[in-house]
């Protein structure tokens, strides 16, 4: 136990660990900050008669339901992960939080292909300031995780990631999960609750 | 042979190798020293663009300050007033302070702690260095309206940058404090033990961590339609110029919540300390804490009354309920001083001076919480009368207690009561014959953030009132200043228990305390450890310090 | 001795507090501003005996339990009592009981509407004020930097104010009448004024709109039915005189400048389309020329997109039928505004 620790209340000792709580405050802040957008998202639309805007047009569902199924999987194998380190099968665990990194960086590439094939540009309006914004943001919270998710993986290799202590794989998989449901609520708002 | 060996030199560290630790230091107490001194310096810079202000506005007709160099100065004043000397005030107080008292080693997360310190002067000379780019510095007010706000030059881009650099600062901060409270507090500590200052850290945290964050989304959406092309704010385009104003003070109204928690927290160690009893209704303060914490979500559109799109019953009766748990500060401070044995140090007068002055900020903000009320005095001078006596008569006032406090058991030495007690008077004279003419005036129809008025309007001589009490705050602030600089020089003279009467573990350990807070902790059986240490201590006269 | 010093701090008190009643300086000038001041005394009522209770209770505690020179001993430690919070919390309760209802009423009355007698549409743009009375036809307007607009409304009678923004939010702000509502871009706020006294009143922005904030003024003048009617005939005899001979070529060139065209009079030849060009000679500020049926603005003719200063842009004007037109900036609205008059077939227009 650290000399910290010697001066903490027991059942603190035994409850949460702190980088645990400190990201779990975080992603409630994240979580706040993703809602004024969203709050924005609906105050808008509720004022407005047509919706997607009539030159914008209904999106199409592909390509977003690929990337929908790339994260909600990354999420399933980083979470298999966090079950492997708790069982000690660190190389088991280095492969899957691998695995989850890739899948992150293809989630990054598809929704830059995406972008490609839009017909409207970020400067055509207020569903694509929204639209824009809201996913790029997400995006720039992907990449975060992505690197976070690559500490981690470098500090399973330097040996520092055991059964007993995993504290930054805890951390990291609440972020990450928290980046998909981040991106499932977009999912929802801008392909799914549209009329079609 | 025998070789005698001297014994060697005493000789001061050199200054370059103190520097050195004072830049990378991780200790709690030696950040909260740098988050005071950071703070006291944009003081005095927001300090002098308000006399700049005031100078101005002493007599109608542009005499020094062109219009766009006036809404410069009201601008960059209010932000780094409320961002860079206030907040940080409060954070580095809870920095030095609630490790200290819940009897922890140091903060959660040290290395946190530092990087949130060190991107304060970043964030804060960022917003400052508006005033040498071409087009000036931000010019939109500190509340930053679009679309005026989508106008304006560079100076508005340091201005957003600059602001989201802080508030990254206060959020990273804020976890720090929410997981220090709930994880490292000493055995017996529970939270209903802790100091109220402790829970005022902790409320405050819980209002930074959720708030700031749709700041920033605000932030990111101005940013957006200043050079992105987006158009969140136009209206032409679809957009809402309302929408800015909805997503501010949804995180503006907790934020003069965390301006003010704090100081309620300092209040209510000082009066107890001062008077001889515990705090009254300990945990109706921490009720009201959480209360106030909570409702200050609900009542945002009260700042928007005037926009004619806003439901006024719901946020009148949220702003008019939030009075509720305020009063019972209120009672409960005054039931601390019945029947005590008060001493009036400096801490204690000017926690008695937030008492006077608090009521009154809080009072006038009544009359805005009435919609049909505030149609006649919004953005008017009874505005400014209000933030000016809630922020100044009473957050810088519960910092000057703070200040005075706790000067002994950080630096050793007491501050100097006669210059505290000059300090306060002039103060107190200073500050109300500045600010109280300034209700009078927004009866009268002077609106606020105006770079001149005309003569004719019965406006002058209440203005030129008021730059004559603004001229003797300055007086009082560089007697704090000089106060400070002849303290340090004295020898280290404080005893752990400085004012022979503290109730919290900070008065358990010597002042200053070493590096690794206490060498023995006091056990912790009731809120008031110390006080407890000293009662079992029987037949120790007052003032005697222990052996 | 200690029996006088309380006194003499109850008369300090009772002075400090009746410092806010010398503060209420403006007499209202309209039944909504009446039942505000009235809105006033009542929380001010309710704030002095707070303030009197509580610092009352300060001063009192401050002298009289001041600790002696001496005395060491330890005053009784009394924590409290969850009766004691509860009641702290009941009496501020209370006083939200009261204090709420009341407000609501008057909120009611001050936002009834009723049937008005007078409609004036105002706009707020960087940095003046403009008025068009659309059942009159007459528009008038205060210029940036220059003069305040000036506005007559008749007394007694209710006046629906239509409010509206063409940039930036502004405040129309008119302290006797008790009264200030946002001027929002894409979104207007209607509301009612029913004047109650003679006089001229001073007005001015409130919500800080930029460079000009401090002087975006306007003076309401509160006159008679027949002073207003005649004020009426005054503005609408002006622009009937308004007239100009056309341009020869159907050729125009228009120029703004501190936000004023060089002219509020401009006429061509019926029948043949018109080439117009535009020069913007303020920096950084967008306008743009649009032309209407009149001063109501039922229907646009005609309207180039904005461009910002320094520019000149050339524009084709399509045939229009005889008559006598309205163009504007519609940035700036009456305050960059004049007649446009296509000729009758037979030369001389007018």
């Amino acid at each position: 136990m650290s000399a910290t620790e010697l001066f903490t209340d027991e059942r603190a000792v035994r409850g949460t660990s702190s980088p645990v709580m400190g990201m779990v405050l975080f992603v409630a802040g994240e979580a706040m900050f993703f809602a004024a957008l969203f709050a924005a998202y609906f105050s808008i639309r509720a004022a407005t008669r047509i919706w997607p805007p009539a030159r914008i047009g209904i999106p199409e569902l592909p390509i977003p339901a690929v990337l929908t199924v790339t994260l909600v999987t990354s999420s399933v194998v980083l979470q298999f992960g966090v079950r492997a380190i708790r069982r000690g099968r660190v190389a088991t665990f280095e492969r899957l939080l691998g695995l989850t990194i890739l899948l992150g960086l293809s989630f990054l590439a598809l929704q830059g292909y995406d972008y490609s094939q839009l017909t409207f540009g970020i400067k055509d309006g207020i569903y694509p300031s929204l639209f824009y914004v809201m996913t790029g943001v997400h995006m720039a919270h992907v990449v975060g995780g992505v690197v976070l998710l690559s500490v981690v993986g470098a500090q399973s290799l330097t040996g520092q990631i055991s059964t007993a202590w995993h504290e930054p794989v805890d951390a990291a998989t609440i972020y990450w999960h928290f980046v998909d449901i981040v991106w499932i609520c977009l999912f929802t708002v801008f392909y799914v609750a549209v009329p079609r | 042979m025998a070789v005698i060996q001297a014994p060697p030199l005493a000789r001061p560290e050199p200054v370059g190798r103190r520097l050195l630790v004072w830049l990378t230091t991780t200790d709690h107490k030696k950040i909260g020293i740098l988050y005071l001194i950071n703070s006291l310096g944009f003081l005095v810079v927001g300090g002098i663009l308000a006399l700049l202000m005031r100078t101005e506005l002493a007599r109608p007709g542009t005499q020094f300050l062109s219009l766009h160099a006036y809404n410069q100065v009201f601008t960059e004043h209010g932000t780094l007033m409320i961002f860079l000397f206030i907040f940080p005030t409060l954070a580095g107080f809870g920095n030095y302070f609630v490790p200290l008292q819940i009897g922890a080693l140091d903060m959660a997360f040290p290395r946190v702690n530092a990087l949130s310190f060190w991107l304060l002067p970043a964030g804060g000379l960022t917003i400052l260095s508006g005033f040498l780019v071409k087009g000036g510095a931000a010019a939109a007010g500190w509340t930053s309206f679009a679309p005026l706000s989508v106008q304006g030059r560079s100076g508005q881009d340091l201005w957003i940058l600059g602001l989201a650099i802080v508030g990254t600062s206060s959020i990273l901060g804020g976890i720090n404090f929410i997981v220090t409270i709930l994880r490292m507090r000493a055995p017996g500590m529970t939270m209903l033990r802790m100091p109220a200052f402790t829970w005022s850290v902790l409320a405050t945290s819980l209002l930074v961590v959720l708030a700031t964050p749709v700041l920033t989304a605000g932030l990111i959406m101005l940013f957006a339609d200043r050079h992105l092309g987006t158009v969140f704010f136009d209206a032409s385009r679809g957009g809402s110029a309302l929408l800015w104003q909805n997503v501010f003070w949804f995180f503006g109204h907790p934020e003069v919540y965390m301006l003010i928690l704090v100081a309620w927290g300092i209040v209510s160690e000082v009066l107890p300390v001062f008077s001889g009893k515990p705090l009254y209704g300990y945990r109706g303060v921490v009720l009201a804490f959480l209360l106030i914490t909570a409702l200050s979500f609900t009542v945002w559109a009260h700042h928007m009354f005037v926009t004619g799109a806003v439901e006024l019953p719901f946020f009148s009766v949220t702003t008019e309920i939030i009075s509720i748990p305020t009063g019972v500060l209120f009672f409960n401070w005054l039931a601390t001083l019945w029947k005590g044995k008060l001493r009036f140090e400096p801490p204690m007068l000017f926690a008695l001076g937030f008492i006077a002055m608090f009521l009154i900020g809080g009072i006038d903000g009544v009359w805005m919480a009435s919609p049909a009320m505030d149609f006649a005095i919004h953005d008017t001078y009874w505005v400014v009368a209000h933030i000016h006596y809630v922020l100044f008569g009473g957050t810088v006032f519960g910092i000057m207690a703070g200040l005075y406090y706790w000067f002994p058991k950080m630096s050793g030495r007491f501050l100097s009561r006669k210059l505290g007690i000059w300090q306060f008077w002039i103060q107190v004279v200073g500050f109300n014959l500045t600010f109280f003419p300034m209700h009078i005036l927004g009866l009268r129809g002077m609106p606020r953030r105006i770079a001149d008025y005309p003569p004719n309007q019965g406006w002058t001589g209440l203005n030129t009132l008021a730059t004559i009490g603004s001229y003797v705050i300055g007086i009082a602030i560089v007697l704090f200043f000089l106060n400070v600089f002849l303290s340090l020089r004295k020898p280290k003279d404080a005893p752990a228990d400085a004012w022979g009467s503290g109730n919290s573990l900070e008065w358990a350990t010597s002042s200053p305390p070493p590096a690794h807070n206490f060498d023995t902790l006091p056990e912790v059986r009731s809120g008031r450890p110390v006080y407890d240490q000293r009662a079992s201590r029987q037949g120790l006269v007052r003032g005697e310090s222990p052996a | 001795m200690s029996s006088t010093r309380p006194r003499r701090w109850l008369i300090l008190i009772g002075a400090v507090a009746c410092l806010p009643l010398t503060g209420c300086a403006e007499r209202p000038a309209t039944t909504q501003g009446v039942y505000i001041h009235l809105l006033y005394f009542i929380i001010l009522t309710l704030a002095l005996v707070v303030f009197v209770g509580v610092e009352g209770m300060l001063l009192y505690s401050i002298i009289r339990y001041r600790r002696r020179a001496g005395d060491d001993s330890e005053p009784p430690q009394r924590y409290g009592s969850t009766r004691s919070i509860a009641l702290f919390f009941l009496i501020g309760a209370a006083l939200v009981a009261i204090l709420f209802p009341y407000g609501e009423q008057v909120l009611a009355l001050v936002q009834q509407k009723p049937t008005p007698i007078e409609t004036i549409n105002i706009q707020g743009s960087q940095w003046q004020w403009s008025a068009v009375y659309p059942n009159e036809g007459i528009a008038t307007s205060g210029k940036s930097f220059v003069r305040s607009l000036v506005i007559d409304v008749p007394i007694g009678e209710p006046v629906h104010i239509h409010l509206i923004s063409n940039d930036v939010m502004h405040e129309l702000f008119v302290p006797n009448f008790f009264f200030m509502r946002n001027a929002m871009p894409g979104f207007a706020n209607d509301f009612t004024w029913t004047p109650t006294r003679l006089g001229t009143f001073n007005g001015q922005c409130a919500e800080f709109c930029g460079l000009g904030h401090a002087r975006m003024t306007l003076v309401v003048r509160v006159v008679t039915d027949e002073a207003f009617l005649a004020w009426v005939q005054q503005q609408r005899e002006a622009l009937l005189k308004l007239t100009c001979p056309p341009t020869s070529g159907n050729s125009l060139h228009v120029t703004a400048k501190d936000i004023s065209w060089n002219t509020n009079c401009l006429a061509v030849f019926p029948g043949e389309p018109v080439s117009l060009a535009v020069t913007n000679l303020d920096a950084g500020i967008d306008h743009n020329f649009a032309i209407w049926n009149g001063v109501d603005q039922k229907h646009q003719f005609f309207a180039t997109g904005k461009f910002s200063g320094v520019a000149t842009n050339s524009f084709t004007i399509a045939t229009l039928p005889p008559g006598k037109y309205y163009f504007q900036c519609n940035v700036h609205g009456p305050a960059m505004s004049g007649v446009f008059i296509v000729g009758s077939p037979k030369r001389g227009g007018g």
